[in-house]
Formats: structure tokens, sequence, C-alpha cells
């Protein structure tokens, strides 16, 4: 909080304020003021969310007839048959992450250091953000044999029939997704490091690659931890990308899975158990991801 | 800064050769970095100008705008609908956040960072989750409420799901707003409703403005939890285009329906940023 100056008269009505009664009266339209968010919240986040964790104990979807039979068995079977499933979505949003990390990184340096089209580059970057189904779809078809981007492939020595379907392709079509959120969480934490200590680094005859290990990374790497985690957590819940750009094996991720779990097969115990554990894992991520990123949100 | 004209040295003080790199190799490494740049810029648009392309080609050979024949005639229906939930979200959005941001950062309430964190819940659970939850707390746990396959449902939906979006960047404009202007209205004898709608919503504009772009582009193209709580009769854009990627396959008229969507939401951004700038987006979604 900036402190802000201010005449002795209102220091005097602060005091004032500040009694136990204007305290108690203050909080009191304070929770008021907050009671549309907090029933909300209560009716369609919170309750949603505890009863899908009690479904999920129920076998397949005996819960929503007269006598729900109440089992650990969803879990027992995860752990048995789809733990393949929960490695694979930790797998794909990992390599995702790592391939936002390495390209994101040194785009958003640049894009903080050195150049002055940034306007250019935000609105751009607009178009990834608006959703994975249209990415998806417009990779899907520039790697179509008479796509687009076929030619270019194949002058650079790859055949692009061989990219669709690929888990190289879903990991791709995730990291574009996910790339500006690394990128935005990398600029603000380079936004924290002075530029002047990367000059006097180097004016003091460090390498560039002596400043970053030295000078750059120490003093943004919270950031920038932030930033993959972020890009983890959103691509755990991937849905539409291994549809449309991968096959069988990346196809094999638990959002995918609960979702025909629930509507094709009507196993509601069993996607709940999955959605638990997805829910689960990205709490857990985000939950690092803030501790890190100092409270992104309002704190 | 790329140090072209010395500073100027006490006599005798010299920088070491070669500090900064030969000014050849300089120049090489400033072409390769606009030129990373460039090349992600490209592959950021390359799906859509491909969609769009596509969207053109006619199936008996060369260009045309059949495709979008159907994005005039039954794809209209769902453009609206969405456009027609994407205002109501924004409503409800704003009828939530702008009380929610002053109780945060104008009240003194207890255990304010547990609540905000709660607040933030369907933020982060991911969306199959959260529409999962929401298919089975709609169709029994909420049963007296008409939220299955309805307009209301999905609604209530976006507004949990998209309203802490909201919320921040009016937080944000709320903190930078000093109190001297409520106060000074109040000194002068406005009203508490003539301090609000005339000096602070006016002031708050831009902030609210960020949520209110956040919102569209999000519930715009939302497509997952309308998937597990939509009906048939209720069918958003969004989950149209998922559908034919499904059912229709890679069709002209899908990439039609999906550029729409795309120019649509990218439209809006531009406009935004036109009228407001990306100051009050530092931090969110956006910038």
């Amino acid at each position: 909080m900036k402190e802000i100056p201010v005449p002795v008269s209102l220091l005097e009505a602060e005091a004032a304020e500040t009694s136990p009664r204007r305290l108690r009266r203050e909080s009191f339209t304070g929770l008021g003021l907050l009671t549309p968010a907090i029933v909300i919240v209560i009716l369609f986040s919170l309750a949603p969310l505890a009863y899908l964790v009690l479904v999920s104990f129920t076998r397949e979807s005996t819960f929503f007839f007269n006598n729900p039979v109440y089992t650990g068995g969803n879990y027992r079977t995860i752990v048995n048959r789809y733990m393949p499933h929960v490695w694979t979505t930790i797998r794909l949003a990992t390599l995702a992450s790592i391939v936002n990390l390495v390209f994101g990184f040194p785009f958003a340096y640049i894009l903080a250091r050195k150049i002055s089209y940034r306007e250019l580059v935000r609105t751009l970057m607009v178009f990834p953000l608006v959703g994975p189904l249209y990415l998806a779809f417009g990779l899907y078809y520039v790697l179509l044999p008479n796509g687009p981007g076929a030619p270019i492939l194949e002058f650079l020595g790859i055949n692009a029939t061989s990219l669709l379907f690929s888990e190289p392709m879903t990991i791709f079509g995730m990291a574009l997704f996910t790339f500006p959120f690394m990128v935005m969480n990398v600029v603000a934490a380079l936004a924290n490091v002075d530029p002047t200590l990367e000059e006097a680094a180097s004016t003091l005859g460090a390498e560039s690659w002596q400043t970053f290990t030295r000078v750059v990374f120490p003093l943004s790497w919270p950031g920038i931890l932030a930033g993959f985690l972020m890009c983890f957590g959103w691509n755990l819940g991937v849905y539409v990308v291994p549809i449309l750009l991968g096959s069988t094996p990346q196809q094999r991720v638990l959002s995918l899975t609960l979702q025909q779990k629930a509507m094709s097969q009507f196993d509601y115990g069993l996607a709940a158990a999955m959605g638990v554990v997805l829910m689960v894992l990205a709490f857990s991520v985000t939950w690092i991801s803030l501790r890190f990123s100092r409270g992104a949100l309002g704190a | 800064m790329s140090g072209s004209r010395p500073i100027d040295l006490p006599a005798g003080v010299t920088i070491p050769e070669g500090a900064g790199g030969s000014s050849s190799w300089k120049t090489v490494r400033t072409v390769l970095q606009h030129a990373y740049i460039w090349i992600w810029l490209v592959i950021f648009v390359i799906p859509f100008l491909a969609t769009l392309v596509y969207s053109f080609e006619s199936p008996k050979g060369g260009y045309s705008l059949e495709a979008y024949d159907f994005v005039k005639g039954a794809f209209l229906e769902n453009l609206v609908y969405s456009l027609e939930l994407t205002l109501m979200a924004i409503i409800g959005n704003l009828l939530i956040s702008i009380p929610a941001a002053y109780a945060i950062v104008r009240h003194n309430v207890p255990g304010k960072r547990l609540i905000l964190s709660t607040l933030n819940v369907s933020l982060y659970a991911p969306a199959a989750v959260m529409g999962l939850s929401l298919l089975i707390t709609y169709a029994y746990l909420l049963d007296f409420m008409p939220l299955t396959h309805s307009t209301w449902g999905l609604l209530a939906a976006y507004v949990v799901g998209t309203f802490p979006l909201m919320l921040l960047p009016i937080i944000v404009a709320l903190r930078d707003m000093p109190m001297v202007y409520q106060e000074a209205a109040h000194t002068l004898g406005a009203s508490r409703a003539q301090s609000l709608f005339r000096i602070e919503l006016p002031l708050l504009g831009p902030g609210i403005g960020a949520g209110i772009l956040m919102t569209f582009v999000i519930v715009f193209n939302e497509f997952l939890v309308t998937l597990f709580i939509a009906g048939p009769e209720n069918q958003t854009a969004a989950l149209r285009v998922y559908g034919l990627t499904r059912t229709a396959g890679f069709s002209q008229s899908t990439a039609a329906a999906a550029a729409t969507m795309q120019l649509v939401s990218f439209v809006v951004v531009l406009v935004f940023f036109k009228l407001v700038g990306s100051r009050y987006l530092k931090g969110t979604y956006f910038a």
C-alpha cells in the first residue's frame, strides 16, 4: 500500500473512525456488499464441487436413484486402470509448459528489453488466447497433406502428415494456447529487475550468459516459476487439443475421459472421481503458483 | 540501452574493450532478436489465417463466399444467442463485482484473504470439472431451480467462472483512486449515489472496461463447460463450432464459423485497446 500524506484534520477523523462500533458497522456493510458474490460462489462453485466429491464415492449412477451405494471403488478403479490417464495428463502438461518456458522466456525478455512495438505483439497475442479450439482447428488445417503448411515443412525436411495426430503436435498446440500466460508472467517478473543492473554487469565485463545466470535469473525466478505453474495448471485441463491434433495415446487425458465416462457411459461415480483427481492436481498447482507470484489476485 | 554514444568518462577511466561485444555481432544479435519475435507473431496468426483462407475456398475450386451462407443462415441463431448470453454475463459480473470490489478495498471485512481466494475457486478449477459438477448439481442438488438445459444454468456457470476476472481490474482501479475525490464530493454536499455515479464509476471506467473485455472473450468462446450443461435447445456459437469439428469434420462452413468467432473476438479486443489502452490489463489475462 502506498502511503499518502494526510492533513492532520483527516487523521483525527480517521482516529474517530477506528472506534470499535464504527469498525463493526464497517465490516457489516462490507459483508453486505460481498453477499451477492458469496452466494453465487457457494451455489455454483463450492456446493457443486463438494457434491462432486460426494458423488465420486458412489457406484456408477446409483447416486441418482433412491438407493445410492457408497464405495471407494471408483478411486480403486483409477489406481488400477486409469493411472496411465493421470500420467498422460501430467506428462502432456509438463512438456507443454517446458516448451512455454524454453521459447517463452527469450520472447518475453526481448519483448521487455529490446523492442518498441509492444502494442502490436500484445494485439496479435490475442489470437492464441481466444481459445484452444480454434487454434487446434487452424493447426489441423495447416498440417493437412494439401494444407498451406505442408510445402514449408517439406522444405524443412519434415513430413507434415507425420506431425498431424502426433504427440509433438499435441504438445505444440497446448503450448501455443498457454504461450501468452508464460510471456505475461515473465514480463511482469522482469519489470522487477532494474535494467541498470544488467548494464552494470556487462560494463563490469560479464558475458551475457553470466548476466543471465548471476543477475537476471536470481531476481526473476519466482515470476518465471509462477508462469510455468500457471501454464501447467491450464494444460492439466486440456480437452480439445488432443481430440483434433493427437491420437489415442494423447487422448488418454482426464478431462476427455471423464467427459466420455459421464456423458456416454453414464458412469457418474467414476467420472466424478476423475474430476476430483484433476481438481486436486489443479488446485495444488495453483496454490503453489500463487505463493510465488506474491498473490497475483488482489492480495 | 544500446550505447550508441559513450558516456563522458573522467580522464583516465576507460571501459574495458569488448565489454558489450563487437558492433557487428551486436547487429546480428539485434536482427536475430527481432526475427525471433516475428516468427512467433506469424505462428500466433497462422491458425486463424489458415482457417480464414480455407473458409473462402470453394469445393469446386477457386474462391467463393459460399461457406458464409451458413454463418448468415443456420449459425446466425447460435451467434446471436451467444452474444445475448455474453451480454447477460457481463451485466451479472458487473452487479456482483463492483460491490465486492468496494467491500474488499474500502471496508474492513474479516477474513478478506480467505474470502478472496474462495471467490476464485471456479476460475482455477479445470473446465471439465466445473462442467461435470454443475451438470450433476443442476440435475439433482438444485433441481428446484430451472437450471438444467436452460439459459439461466449457462449464465450462472459463466458468471461464477468469470467474475473474478472482472473483480481484479476493478480492485486495482479502486486502489489507484484516492479517497479524496469521494471525500470532496461528500464535503460539497453530494449524496452517496451522486458521488458513486458521477465521480467514482467514471473514474473506475478503464478497470471496469478491462473486466468487460475479459468476460467477453472468455464467455463468447467458452464451449467445454457448455458442452456439459447445455441442452439441444440452447447451443452457443462456440459449442456449435466444437460440434461441427466433431460431426461435419473439416468443412468450409466449419472454417467460416470458426473464423467468424475469432474475428468478432479480435475486433472487440482491438476496439478496447483503441478506446482504453492496455494499462488496466496489467497483471491480468491480457498484458
